[in-house]
């Protein structure tokens, strides 16, 4: 279960390049960085799409100035589904990197994942941000409930950092 | 359970994005009485789907209800939100193409249609057909080799009714 104190286990993400898909380890991302990484349960979603990524679109450059080198969202999406997402909601512009775990392989691997079938939503991700240094998790806000955005938001990041 | 012409498809409840969120749908109620046209694709905003499959029955989309088709249905392994996002963003919804998920994928699997593609970030996928349905019964089936898009287009599906 996911906790701080909690070094990331290394997961390899499919990502969506200039010149086509390409894998990317996030062991490779963490090393020796500073790393916000937001989990949501879905692209396009209500909650994700209108309180949960305008906070980090906003809050994007206030992080960056306080030494934050990579600022991460994660769904069960794949990377096309994210891709979009991405540009539609403004993270491609704030530089918040689209992370698709498409097979959820991360987060089941941290107990993070929920089910909601009648909404069509199986092996997803529970609401979350997170500082991650150098790989170990050094801040964890998450949601009680994944319908909520009160503690995971960017501004809440950004005032305890 | 394979498709083919003559055979029925299997019960199962598929998810859509109803005026109030996600609804589930039974596929034996959409098709009981009716005569109506179901394909199916990889995932919402990959290449293909977004720039060749669904145009061409965005195109075709008057020609066979004026050919009787009652309901022109789109499945694919996806959750509600995306395909809601990404019916509006394609013009199919506009088009009057009602959007179905599978979102488990369990129906896609039980038909022997699935793919999957880590390297692309697409895990039990449906590979591409398009099928005419009358009272439940298959009364055309054009299915495409796995990666194509070339039978089971609007086009080539309303040629043959």
């Amino acid at each position: 279960m996911l906790s701080e104190g909690m070094t990331l286990p290394d997961v390899v993400f499919p990502v969506m390049g200039a010149d086509g898909m390409k894998s990317v380890s996030l062991l490779d991302i963490l090393k020796a960085r500073r790393v916000v990484i937001f989990a949501v349960p879905g692209a396009f979603t209500p909650t994700c799409d209108a309180a949960h990524m305008p906070s980090f679109v906003r809050t994007a450059d206030a992080l960056r100035q306080k030494g934050v080198d990579e600022i991460i969202c994660l769904s069960v999406n794949d990377a096309h589904v994210m891709r979009v997402w991405g540009e539609q909601s403004g993270a491609a512009k704030a530089g918040i990197t689209m992370l698709a775990d498409a097979d959820a392989a991360f987060t089941k691997a941290v107990g993070m994942d929920y089910f909601s079938p009648k909404s069509g939503m199986l092996h997803r991700s529970r609401r979350y941000a997170m500082l991650v240094e150098n790989g170990v998790v050094t801040r964890l806000h998450l949601e009680a409930s994944t319908g909520v955005c009160d503690i995971s938001g960017g501004e809440t990041m950004l005032a305890e950092i | 359970m394979t498709i083919s012409v003559g055979g029925t498809l299997p019960e199962t409840n598929l998810v859509h994005m109803g005026k109030d969120g996600p609804e589930i749908v039974s596929l034996h109620a959409k098709l009981k009485g009716r005569k109506v046209v179901v394909f199916a694709l990889p995932g919402a905003f990959t290449g293909p789907c977004s720039t060749a499959h669904i145009p061409s029955f965005i195109r075709t989309a008057d020609a066979f209800r004026a050919k009787g088709v009652a309901e022109i249905m789109c499945i694919s392994v996806n959750d509600p939100f995306a395909l809601k996002a990404w019916g509006e963003a394609t013009g199919a919804t506009a088009a009057g193409i009602t959007h179905l998920g599978d979102a488990d994928g369990s129906f896609t699997k039980g038909l022997g249609m699935d793919f999957t593609a880590p390297h692309l970030g697409l895990i039990g996928r449906s590979n591409r057909y398009a099928l005419v349905i009358e009272d439940g019964v298959i009364t055309k089936a054009n299915i495409d080799e796995p990666g194509v898009c070339n039978i089971s287009t609007g086009e080539a599906l309303l040629a043959e009714i």
